[in-house]
């Protein structure tokens, strides 16, 4: 049982480094992008990203999936001990696996109920950054000969 | 930042890790078992008694097994694996063990069971000491888990002997 597990966390990881492997080859292409576009959810450098997951976002899914994790764990311990069946252990937690999966990964909308405000680009033209003038003077040599 | 492929793969492998801690909870609650299993066996008749040409002895058995090992089985157990044993004492060796026969029991069903049969595996002696010879009939089990621990535990019935002279 045990070797399974490891075997197949390790073949999980390694399907991910491969998985990432195979999104730089194919940067380039299209049909890609768009899958990126749907999945890929950094917080925005423009607002126009629809699909994203903002900070609070990310902070409720961790949270959500540590929670359910435990509570399927202690459900389905607890049913499996009960009833005195292993299988019945490891369907519950099978289904609550798929169903945190579900809730957590893909960006769904609650996720990106605070999202941040970033200022629009032509506002932000007319207030140029401030000159450094400090740093610049700090520099010079005291003494020149 | 949280990517989509960060947030499977954290989810996936938390859930592996609990599921290593359940199973590992699953093997420790084997020791709030406490088996209390019950056999006998009967020599039914020395079908024969011979001193081989390279000077060992050998019998042949047939015996009835009959046993309840129901007791043994858990939520967490596989099958058990079960086996009888001739042991006694000798001039040369201060134990001798020999397997006659052994089953595995899939189910606990299966576990309360009988079987009318010579011996699976020959006893045959280290020597020719077997004459007259007190022996004890040990029954050992494996209870064989579906993760983790396996307890293994056996049953002595004494008081066999085989016969005085060659048959």
């Amino acid at each position: 049982m045990m070797p399974t597990l490891v075997l197949v966390e390790f073949i999980w990881v390694n399907i991910y480094g491969l998985g990432l492997l195979f999104q730089k080859i194919l940067r380039g292409s299209t049909v890609f992008k768009v899958f990126i576009a749907l999945t890929v959810s950094q917080t925005p450098q423009a607002s126009s990203n629809l699909l994203a997951m903002d900070w609070q976002g990310q902070k409720l899914a961790e949270q959500l999936v540590q929670i359910l994790l435990w509570a399927f764990a202690a459900v389905s311990f607890g049913t499996g001990y009960v009833l005195g069946s292993f299988q019945m252990m490891m369907l519950i937690y099978a289904g609550g696996v798929f169903l945190t999966t579900l809730v957590t990964v893909p960006n769904w909308p609650f996720f990106n109920r605070h999202p941040l405000k970033w200022l629009d680009p032509s506002v932000a033209e007319k207030h140029p950054k401030p000159q450094q003038q400090q740093a610049v003077s700090s520099k010079k040599k005291p003494a020149k000969k | 930042m949280h990517s989509f492929g960060y947030r499977a793969n954290a989810l996936l492998t938390f859930a592996v890790t609990i599921l290593a801690l359940m199973c590992a909870m699953a093997s420790f609650s084997d020791n709030f078992n406490h088996p209390s299993p019950s056999s006998s066996v009967q020599v039914l008749n020395v079908n024969w008694f011979q001193k081989q040409p390279n000077g060992n002895d050998e019998v042949s058995l047939t015996l009835n097994i009959s046993a309840d090992l129901q007791s043994l089985f858990t939520w967490n157990t596989k099958q058990v694996f079960v086996f009888l044993a001739a042991e006694y004492e000798t001039p040369k060796n201060s134990l001798n063990q020999i397997s006659l026969w052994d089953g595995i029991i899939a189910s606990k069903e299966h576990a309360k069971f009988w079987t009318h049969t010579s011996n699976k595996y020959r006893f045959i002696d280290q020597g020719s000491n077997l004459r007259g010879k007190e022996f004890n009939l040990t029954l050992h089990w494996h209870v064989m888990p579906k993760t983790g621990k396996m307890f293994a535990d056996k049953l002595v019935m004494s008081g066999y002997r085989l016969p005085k002279e060659y048959r």
